[in-house]
């Protein structure tokens, strides 16, 4: 254990990865203003545990597991107090984004309702595959073993193609 | 639709959130402190709200057992059903008054560095937590009509005794221990359980049990797709 991370280095770190507390905010939050309440409060949660992270351990791998835990208890808050059911009840993710190739966004759009249609736990394991974190790593952040980390995304992958092909032949 | 299409459409959002200008976390993180401060933090203030409600029923239930330590003193030489009811009855307080301060201690052991699964399983238990403080106390319940007995009504067979008061104690000793038994998270789905518990509190009781049988599903990969 390598305790006391200072601000700099932690700020340093925080910079370096922040694509992923972005990705993951908008994966729990479809809502863009209370997105910026999740990414404070996963910033918060990790400054506040900086203290516990190991530096034998990568950075990230200690990064997704407090930001996945953060936003799936956000996540799980809002959706009683909301009570999202269905995916058609989201607003669109990335409305505020304006982008000249439109079929990249309507894919991303219809990528990003496919996950958001899944529970929090296999929504944060696609999440990890497509973020390129290996099946032995993704295994650690969510404390199950390699295969069935291995078997799960092959399925959800499998669930997730066949439902963009649906809406594309539509 | 091969893995690298899905993976590129997936990419393509890190481009698209660079022209969103929407990546400016450096400015979040800089007002850390402030955040601290003030206690802005949701997940926070939702585990201290939890931590306050837990500790006010401690001191509740740190008052009620003096005032029966008093009651004991005072009056229970008098009668000996007096002093084992009211004794029962202190008991089974302290005993929920110590499962309270262990629900605290877990409260501020939630480990948001722990793995996924770990760290939601341990706040659902705790969502569901008021579960075990309920198998506690309806154990008392049977103490609570036997505090008045008088040893005459044994020594002279009272009826009003042996057909009502001692029937009763009994009834609610079986339904207490029935209740100990059967009060789980695993019954949360029975009518009676409902009815024990409010709409508030079973909600609550019922998405927990929910989402940890999610969790056992996803961790033994027994989940359907």
């Amino acid at each position: 254990m390598t305790p006391g991370l200072s601000q700099e280095s932690f700020l340093k770190l925080i910079d370096s990865h922040k694509g992923i507390i972005v990705k993951i905010a908008a994966t729990y939050c479809p809502d863009v203003v209370e997105r910026d309440d999740l990414i404070q409060e996963i910033i918060y949660m990790l400054w506040k545990n900086k203290d516990k992270y190991n530096a034998e351990f990568k950075f990230s791998t200690w990064m997704y597991k407090v930001a996945l835990n953060v936003a799936i208890s956000f996540y799980r808050l809002s959706k009683k107090q909301k009570h999202i059911k269905t995916t058609a009840d989201l607003p669109d993710i990335i409305t505020a984004v304006h982008h000249e190739d439109d079929t990249a966004e309507e894919n991303y759009k219809l990528l990003q309702r496919q996950i958001f249609s899944l529970n929090e736990l296999d929504r944060a394991l696609i999440v990890l595959y497509f973020e390129e974190r290996p099946y032995k790593e993704i295994g650690e952040i969510m404390g199950i073993t390699e295969t069935n980390v291995a078997t799960k995304v092959s399925r959800i992958k499998d669930k997730i193609r066949l439902q963009l092909q649906h809406f594309k032949n539509a | 639709m091969e893995d690298s299409e899905l993976k590129a459409i997936w990419q393509k959002y890190d481009q698209q959130l660079e022209e969103a200008k929407i990546l400016n976390l450096q400015s979040w993180v800089v007002n850390i402190q402030t955040i601290e401060l003030l206690q802005k933090n949701k997940s926070e203030r939702r585990l201290k709200a939890l931590i306050n409600f837990k500790i006010s029923a401690v001191v509740i239930g740190i008052i009620w057992a003096f005032f029966l330590v008093v009651l004991i003193y005072f009056t229970g030489s008098k009668n000996i059903y007096f002093t084992i009811s009211a004794g029962m009855i202190l008991l089974f307080t302290l005993l929920a008054c110590v499962v309270y301060i262990s629900h605290v201690v877990m409260i501020r052991r939630i480990n948001f560095t722990e793995s996924v699964v770990e760290a939601q399983q341990k706040l659902q238990m705790l969502q569901s937590s008021t579960i075990n403080i309920v198998r506690i106390l309806v154990l008392q319940t049977p103490f609570y009509s036997t505090w008045f007995w008088h040893p005459k009504w044994v020594i002279f067979h009272s009826t009003s005794f042996w057909l009502i008061a001692l029937p009763i104690t009994l009834f609610l000793t079986i339904l207490s221990l029935w209740l100990f038994k059967n009060i789980s998270i695993n019954n949360a789905s029975k009518k009676w359980f409902r009815f024990l518990f409010s709409g508030k509190e079973y909600r609550s009781i019922t998405d927990a049990k929910e989402y940890l049988d999610k969790i056992g599903d996803f961790k033994k990969g027994s989940v359907k797709y």
